[in-house]
């Protein structure tokens, strides 16, 4: 098969640059297709990334159990709220059993203003801790200390603040050993944990931390408790789910047949949701983008099919210097293909733009793939190839007299 | 000297409506290499639909074309084409360059169809632009070039690959006089090298600058006669 490699690449462009308006309209649609599709697949890879880094930050051999459990429906959310609450009694009953096999915390919290001096801070969390909660939370101290085993025992009115807290209230003093006011009762800071930065936008710094007993004083009732589970083992982290959740339905006297009272929550079920969330984005644009490949495929097919009619009385000629039907059908091929790959080539550089741009101005780490760049250009190629089949069959069957004598 | 092409009893129908037309009712002719043949006759006289078939642009419906002692009438698209590029050199009235391309590459067309390697593809080019007196307009755009360097241009074209026939059809159809006679005087080199010729035309004395003038009528040869040596030198002279 010989082409004129030179003339097909040529005429395209030449094409394009004539006609700056139609030829932007005519690869609108490619362009689109592609641009959505590096967007998104950069973005939820990039979101992807975060999402899982900062949902195993944890680690990924921890769990949690609660009175809910990982649940989207409200009403089993309303129902499960009526179960007998977790207690401290809970978590301790199933640290005795679990042994050395695993880190237990339980862990509560209530919201508070907190207060230093004349500086204040509405609706704070403030947790209170007990157990293993250095182990589980893998917490780090950039000031001062954690809180200790004896601080929880004796209940003793200590705290640990997050970094925000530490910036705001104390405003470049050094908080450890000053006095918290939280609500109305005076704590004194020991430690000041390390930053650990935002999820969504939501900062995780904006904390206090307290013994549990202390916690309670602050409280009209006990609240239900999280229990937190941090296997020792990673690689035997489903035995001790399955061994903890033995152990929680006995000392909560569940029913053999009867639901479990309580819902464990592994990471490995917020990075399902969250797939779950990213399949249905990425079909969304899969449609987005293949009507506007279908699109933009037509409108090319038509400026190839309005090209091949010009350009009768040239293919004629070629015909006659001993062009061959295959000749003919590559050159507008590859004239189809050039088309809507330089409509590809825009859609990456916009698509991997609009990605960058995201990742500048948010904290997603956008980075656009290899994958994402081949898709396009691919997809750009299949559309060329597809939609410039027929007007390159029409050329290509044209008779050399008919098409010598067209005017 | 071989037999170039020979045809046996040429027919070719068109049907238009409900009717037959016969564009060329039987036509036998035989052309030695290196001749130099004009084909004449009145618009509607089958001369054109001759040509196609000669050129191997179209088949007869009936009878038998042998171009090189091989049978052509009946051979498919693609073997046609490969005839084409290999055996005729096309030279139209209306030049027939490609617009967009410069001189050169208008010439390099057929050696591309024909399979030959770019380095190759250049250096015969130039030779033929050379040969035709524009060595020094190859990257000229047909736009940027006269009637008669178009011409030129074409007719590079058409020997580029070596063919056994130059088939030429009004060749200074849009040509003025002066430049006309240039292009005719081209052909006179051409043919004196040996070169085949057919010229399609209907001016007298374009047809009076080749050896041989074929004159149709209605489908059929109404005439073949050898061009007198004196009507040629008074051709030339005028």
């Amino acid at each position: 098969m010989a082409i004129d490699f030179k003339e097909s690449t040529g005429i395209a462009f030449q094409a394009l640059r004539a006609n700056k308006l139609r030829s932007l309209l005519t690869l609108l649609g490619t362009i689109i297709g592609v641009t959505a599709v590096i967007a998104v697949i950069s973005l939820v890879q990039g979101m992807n990334q975060y999402v899982s880094g900062k949902l195993l930050a944890q680690g990924s051999n921890v769990f949690w159990i609660d009175k809910i459990g990982f649940e989207m429906d409200n009403d089993k959310i309303r129902e499960a709220l009526k179960r007998p609450d977790l207690t401290l009694g809970d978590a301790d009953a199933l640290a005795g059993v679990l042994g050395n096999k695993a880190y237990v915390k339980a862990e509560a919290s209530t919201n508070s203003q907190i207060r230093y001096l004349e500086h204040k801070m509405q609706r704070i969390e403030v947790k209170g801790v007990s157990g293993n909660f250095q182990q589980v939370d893998d917490q780090e101290i950039d000031n001062g200390r954690p809180l200790a085993d004896l601080d929880v025992q004796r209940r003793r009115s200590v705290a640990v603040i997050g970094s925000e807290v530490a910036e705001e209230l104390y405003a470049g003093l050094d908080p450890v050993g000053h006095d918290l006011q939280i609500g109305n009762r005076r704590f004194q800071v020991v430690g000041v944990a390390k930053k650990k930065g935002s999820f969504f936008g939501e900062s995780q710094d904006r904390y206090v931390q307290v013994p549990f007993g202390a916690m309670l004083k602050l409280v009209p009732q006990t609240p239900s408790v999280t229990i937190g589970v941090k296997s020792v083992d990673a690689g035997r982290i489903q035995q001790v789910e399955d061994e903890t959740r033995a152990v929680l339905r006995a000392i909560r006297h569940d029913r053999p047949g009867q639901s479990d009272s309580f819902g464990i929550t592994t990471p490995e079920a917020f990075l399902g949701l969250w797939r779950n969330f990213t399949a249905t984005a990425f079909i969304v644009v899969i449609g987005v983008a293949a009507i506007s490949l279908l699109v933009g495929g037509i409108v090319i097919m038509n400026t190839m099919l309005v090209s091949v009619t010009e350009r009768t009385r040239e293919i004629g000629v070629r015909k006659a210097l001993g062009a061959r039907r295959g000749d003919i059908m590559l050159q507008f091929l590859v004239e189809a293909v050039v088309l809507s790959l330089v409509g590809g080539a825009l859609g990456v550089a916009l698509g991997s733009s609009i990605a960058l741009l995201v990742g500048l101005v948010s904290p997603l780490p956008a980075a656009v793939s290899g994958l994402a760049v081949g898709l396009g250009v691919a997809m750009s190629a299949m559309v060329g190839i597809f939609f410039g089949v027929y007007p390159a069959a029409r050329a290509a069957g044209l008779d050399p007299v008919d098409a010598l004598r067209y005017e | 000297m071989g037999v170039l092409l020979e045809l046996i009893d040429l027919e070719r129908t068109y049907r238009v409506g409900s009717e037959d037309v016969h564009a060329l009712a039987g036509v036998s002719l035989r052309i030695m290499e290196g001749e130099y043949v004009a084909i004449m006759g009145p618009s509607g006289s089958g001369k054109s639909t001759l040509m196609n078939i000669v050129g191997c642009l179209d088949t007869p419906s009936a009878g038998v074309y042998r171009l090189k002692e091989r049978e052509v009438s009946s051979l498919g698209d693609d073997e046609l084409a490969r005839v084409r590029n290999e055996e005729i050199g096309f030279v139209f009235q209306t030049f027939n360059l490609l617009a967009r391309a410069d001189a050169l590459h208008n010439v390099e067309l057929p050696l591309i169809y024909g399979g030959v390697g770019p380095a190759e593809r250049r250096q015969r080019a130039e030779e033929a632009l050379h040969q035709v007196g524009l060595g020094d307009r190859m990257k000229h755009k047909p736009n940027e070039l006269s009637g008669g360097q178009r011409q030129r241009v074409a007719i590079a074209r058409a020997l580029v690959n070596r063919p056994s026939l130059l088939l030429a059809d009004e060749p200074t159809g849009n040509l003025d006089t002066r430049t006309g006679d240039e292009i005719m005087a081209l052909f006179a080199q051409i043919s004196a090298s040996g070169r085949s010729i057919i010229v399609v035309t209907h001016e007298e004395e374009v047809a009076a600058r080749s050896r041989r003038i074929v004159r149709l009528r209605d489908g059929k040869i109404e005439s073949d006669l050898a061009v007198a040596p004196q009507a040629q030198t008074l051709a030339a002279g005028g």
